[in-house]
């Protein structure tokens, strides 16, 4: 595939999401029609419950 | 007490699936593009998820298999999109999620407590771990201990 790479502040925005998501249980909400990282919260409305990325304990 | 586990054949298999995981994957294909909804497949004694992910400018397609053992044994998901080779990247592209060939009592993975679709979820993460790794060549998060 074309690797279409994030720019400079896309990167800081999806680095800083990935850790506080870690380290702050804060939770990483993905666009409901295609999945795309969209921001985060730290409340999730119950319709959203199914688009939202909680701290996830995987080994990575 | 059942002595099959067996997903599609055992009543504790159907009922999982009846119960649990076929509702969050209609509520998780909901309102979604159809590229990007979860198909499902019978393959031998478990299912095969299909999907595509999209964490940023890029979409990866990938599958989640729930063999048979599912969910005692976590499931497996692999990226069909050719990536670099990464860390946490196993052979066949399959990501190393759950520290697969644990033990139980070592795994990450909970049956009490997730689904087909947290696995999904966990599979989104890795994928922006990856896009981020592409760039500056550092895998952002620890790895867990």
């Amino acid at each position: 595939m074309d690797f279409r790479p994030l720019n400079d502040s896309e990167r800081r925005q999806l680095l800083a999401a990935l850790r506080g998501n870690v380290e702050s249980d804060r939770v990483i909400l993905m666009d409901r029609k295609d999945t795309s990282f969209v921001g985060t919260t730290d409340e999730v409305p119950d319709d959203e419950v199914i688009s939202a990325i909680k701290s996830v304990p995987c080994h990575y | 007490m059942e002595s099959s586990s067996n997903l599609l054949d055992s009543e504790a298999g159907k009922r999982r699936l009846l119960s649990i995981e076929i509702p969050v994957i209609e509520r998780y294909n909901e309102g979604r593009d159809p590229a990007y909804r979860i198909r499902l497949t019978r393959q031998g004694g478990g299912l095969l998820l299909r999907y595509a992910l999209k964490p940023a400018h890029n979409r990866y397609d990938l599958e989640t298999r729930l063999i048979a053992s599912y969910p005692t044994v976590p499931p497996e998901t692999r990226v069909l999109t050719p990536l670099r080779h990464c860390p946490h990247l196993l052979e066949g592209q399959t990501l190393c999620l759950w520290r697969q060939g644990s033990t139980r009592a070592s795994s990450r993975w909970d049956p009490s407590r997730y689904t087909c679709v947290f696995a999904i979820q966990a599979a989104w993460r890795w994928l922006a771990c990856y896009e981020i790794w592409h760039e500056t060549g550092d895998w952002p998060l620890p790895e867990a201990k």
